[in-house]
């Protein structure tokens, strides 16, 4: 589904967010990508919605090459990606059902679709009885949870979260990460950057590990860091 | 597009509108200002060329006759005369009654017992369908081997043609001036929305917004202020039409204040949308491509 080969990314003041990253995420799959700020996990995720162009290598995305791709085709690929972020990018001045909404309409969706697809998005995250509230009367989880039915409403076949649970609480963390679960066994492929030891220990999903822009390790069914976790989740 | 989708923009161009009213206040007031110069401007220049063009129509070329040439001859000539395309009308003036039209304009000054013979020639009174023409016209029957002499207004044709072709000129580069500075007004209020709409312009790009589709709004807003300020500007030249003219018209009484107003209208509208729509697409054009 996503391939990267030979992939760095310089960016034009000199530093390297990514140096020669080989990496592949099979279709319907869940990946978390960590490591501390800075080690380019974002960096890697904007390759592949094209916010970023890699300085050498290739990126892939459902068998179509990004890094090469025409200016007017980035519409197409970005609608068959949804993304997420820590800071949920919701516009204050539009309701719950709107912000949904709003991404069917600025891709011009017929708005008997709109009507059919936006409740079957907030249902799906719980949020059918909340649809006519302002961002501002909602938790930080429910926030989240409105960015991801907009990220979900087109139903892209990846979606992308960059550090969706950095401005939450551990309780609204797990109800995401609960969420972002019951979205991937939908058959949807979840790609998540983090650097919250406790989710990712805690999902035992595969856990690519970044450092200095390079992957330090690749594990299925890994931990944030390889061999402590064990340690780590015994407790629990 | 159905009706939901049309509903969904124009509401959106809306809310950023009134969003965003203080700027678009000063853009509306700036185009409006602009406007009004160059709406008063176009009509003082029509004014100017209805009035020069109601002289010119009445200035008539003067053909006279040598002595030898009779009656019969001269109504060949006016035949050839009234063939031509040029001409509008060809009146015969005999000897005689040039005689009379002398008297009656001199009146007593004049005294007709000293003369023993009529000294005046037989004369044709041309006029021209287009007064540019009159040089050219007045050249052609001169050549005519009937003809002693012909004679018009030379200098009055020739100045007034001259003011006319240099207000036009001048009109032209006001008009580019004053559109150029209204569009750079609107321009800068299109930059300062998309700045202030940065976030939903990013959101758009993340779900997979065509450009075209980004662009729209903010093109139809400026289209909006530039409209608005036009229709201000109208508001306000009509305000002062209604004061000004009836005044001037009793001063210059030789001058008719008559303008095609609902031309002079869609003009200014045309150029208030065109002004609009070239600002914003502009401006929105440089915010996508960084």
């Amino acid at each position: 589904m996503i391939r990267l080969r030979g992939v760095s990314l310089v960016y034009p003041n000199g530093t390297r967010a990514l140096d020669d990253v080989d990496l592949e995420i099979e279709k319907g799959s869940f990946v978390f990508l960590v490591g501390h700020s800075g080690t380019g996990k974002s960096s890697l995720l904007k390759l592949m919605y094209r916010e970023e162009l890699p300085s050498g290598g290739e990126v892939y995305v459902d068998n179509i090459r990004v890094d090469t791709l025409r200016r007017g085709k980035v519409p197409k690929l970005r609608r068959n990606i949804g993304v997420v972020f820590q800071d949920f990018k919701l516009l204050s001045h539009k309701t719950v059902w709107e912000n949904v909404a709003f991404a069917l309409q600025v891709t011009g969706t017929r708005t008997k679709d709109v009507m059919r697809m936006v409740p079957r998005a907030l249902d799906l995250v719980g949020l059918s009885h909340k649809s006519r509230m302002f961002p501002s009367e909602l938790s930080g989880g429910e926030q989240q949870r409105t960015a991801i039915a907009r990220a979900l409403v087109g139903n892209p076949k990846i979606l992308l979260c960059d550090e969706p649970t950095g401005n939450l609480d551990p309780s609204n963390t797990t109800e995401i990460m609960e969420l972002l679960q019951r979205i991937n066994l939908k058959g949807t492929t979840v790609v998540v950057a983090t650097h919250n030891q406790a989710v990712v220990d805690r999902m035992r999903r595969r856990v690519v590990r970044l450092e200095h822009g390079r992957i330090l390790h690749d594990d299925e069914r890994g931990y944030y860091f390889r061999g402590l976790g064990q340690t780590a989740v015994l407790p629990g | 597009m159905d009706l939901g989708r049309l509903r969904f923009f124009l509401g959106e161009v809306l809310a950023n509108f009134t969003r965003n009213a203080g700027m678009q206040f000063t853009a509306i007031g700036t185009v409006a200002v602009t406007i009004v110069l160059l709406g008063a401007f176009l009509y003082v220049r029509e004014t100017i060329q209805t009035f020069g063009a109601g002289v010119l129509s009445q200035i008539e070329i003067a053909v006279y006759l040598k002595d030898d040439v009779d009656d019969a001859k001269a109504k060949d000539l006016a035949s050839k005369l009234a063939r031509d395309p040029r001409v509008a009308s060809a009146s015969y003036v005999p000897k005689k009654d040039g005689l009379k039209r002398m008297k009656d304009v001199l009146g007593r000054d004049f005294d007709t017992s000293l003369l023993t013979a009529n000294p005046l020639p037989n004369t044709y009174k041309v006029r021209v369908k287009d007064p540019d023409s009159v040089p050219n016209v007045a050249a052609w029957i001169g050549k005519d081997r009937r003809v002693a002499k012909t004679d018009y207004a030379a200098d009055t044709v020739q100045k007034l043609l001259k003011t006319a072709g240099v207000l036009g000129r001048v009109g032209i580069a006001l008009i580019l001036l004053l559109s150029i500075s209204a569009a750079i007004v609107i321009s800068n209020t299109i930059r300062l929305t998309v700045f202030a709409r940065r976030r939903e312009i990013a959101i758009m790009q993340l779900v997979g917004a065509t450009n075209m589709y980004i662009r729209m709004p903010f093109i139809a807003e400026g289209m909006l202020a530039g409209v608005l300020g036009s229709a201000v500007a109208i508001g306000v030249l009509a305000l002062a039409e209604h004061q000004v003219v009836p005044k001037l018209a009793t001063t210059l009484a030789f001058v008719t204040f008559r303008v095609n107003e609902t031309m002079l209208c869609v003009e200014l509208l045309a150029v208030g949308a065109a002004v609009g729509l070239i600002a914003s697409w502009l401006s929105v054009g440089r915010h996508l491509r960084a």
